[in-house]
């Protein structure tokens, strides 16, 4: 046991960080299962688009938000547009600004040197069981609320499931053959709109995205390439816009 | 087997992705967003993600959009995997019984 680890166990938490860590672990167990099926499908459909089962890994290891890594690989041409690309996942995950900024005062106490690395594993499912447990502690009394160890052993099993297995997606695909044949094509809807239903707040809250489905399917069906994503999603954030001014 | 232009692409996502994850806590964390910027950053992610899914619901395939009416009801009610094995598996028979 180093002196930081004694340090840590006779903190005001008691518990030591390998403890923290299969506590992160148990809460996201139930998740990990969830998403095996989820990364092999999106491997399978970037082995189809082309990627090499080098290049599976290489994506979703150094990126690893997979709701972008989905619309990337929808978008996907060869050459890849890397303007498009890179400005749809911006667009995606700028909802992590915001998980970040709700995170930011649970982990202000922490070193910069392991809050970078932490963040970099920040997904939604380690913000929210990272975020819940230290309200769950702050309100318990506990300092520091937020556990460090505990959202590492949420986060990185996390990870590695979601690198690991969409490697094997990759490299089962072309086993596979056409999976569009077999109507495998409908699991990337199918998982956006099982996203979209966990963002619903309502249905004043979800007008621009009405107002983003109306002008993507209409520049779809008029204008030929994959604009039909910015077109949809700027016109959405308008709307957005000009409906927080009616509050 | 690993080619630069995807080489290229895959780095900007994850450049563009790491500076969303750190910029929340670097510059929000002492400052508050105002009502019509917390709304729009709100809306985003659905905007996009419909979007993107959005030549689904004008597809030309009526069995395809049967399918994709069957899942939308689904995933209003149920969880990701359910969603994703019933839209499969009702786009994949409705393919069949009607020869999309």
């Amino acid at each position: 046991m180093s002196v930081s680890e004694i340090a840590l166990a006779e903190g005001p938490t008691a518990n030591g960080r390998g403890a923290e860590f299969r506590r992160g672990l148990a809460a996201s167990t139930p998740v990990l299962l969830g998403i095996v099926p989820y990364a092999l499908v999106l491997g399978a459909q970037a082995a189809q688009k082309g990627l090499s089962v080098g290049e599976v890994p290489l994506m979703t290891g150094l990126n690893f938000a997979g709701g972008s890594e989905f619309a990337a690989i929808r978008l996907w041409s060869s050459p890849p547009h890397i303007l498009l690309i890179a400005a749809i996942t911006l667009l995606i995950n700028s909802r992590h600004f915001l998980m970040g900024a709700a995170l930011a005062p649970f982990i202000n106490h922490l070193p910069k040197r392991q809050v970078f690395p932490a963040l970099f594993l920040m997904c939604d499912e380690s913000w929210a069981v990272g975020l819940a447990d230290a309200q769950r502690r702050a309100s318990a009394g506990m300092r520091p609320a937020f556990s460090l160890a505990y959202y590492l052993g949420a986060a990185l099993p996390f990870y590695l499931a979601w690198v690991a297995f969409t490697t094997c997606g990759a490299a089962l695909g072309p086993v596979l053959g056409n999976v569009e044949t077999y109507g495998f094509a409908m699991a990337f809807p199918a998982v956006f709109l099982v996203l979209l239903s966990g963002m619903w707040k309502g249905f004043a809250a979800a007008r621009p995205w009405l107002v983003s489905l109306a002008v993507a399917a209409l520049t779809y069906l008029v204008v030929p390439g994959a604009w039909y994503v910015a077109a949809g999603a700027l016109s959405g954030l308008v709307a957005a816009w000009f409906l927080a001014g009616e509050k | 087997m690993i080619d630069p232009m995807t080489v290229l692409a895959i780095l900007a996502m994850a450049g563009v992705t790491y500076l969303t994850r750190i910029g929340g806590y670097v510059v929000l964390r002492n400052r508050t967003l105002g009502p019509r910027a917390t709304a729009v950053m709100e809306a985003a992610p659905g905007c996009v993600l419909i979007s993107v899914i959005a030549p689904d619901f004008v597809s030309k395939n009526p069995a395809d959009l049967a399918a994709l009416a069957i899942t939308v009801l689904a995933a209003t009610r149920l969880p990701m995997l359910p969603t994703v094995v019933i839209g499969v598996a009702s786009a994949g028979t409705l393919r069949w019984l009607m020869g999309g």
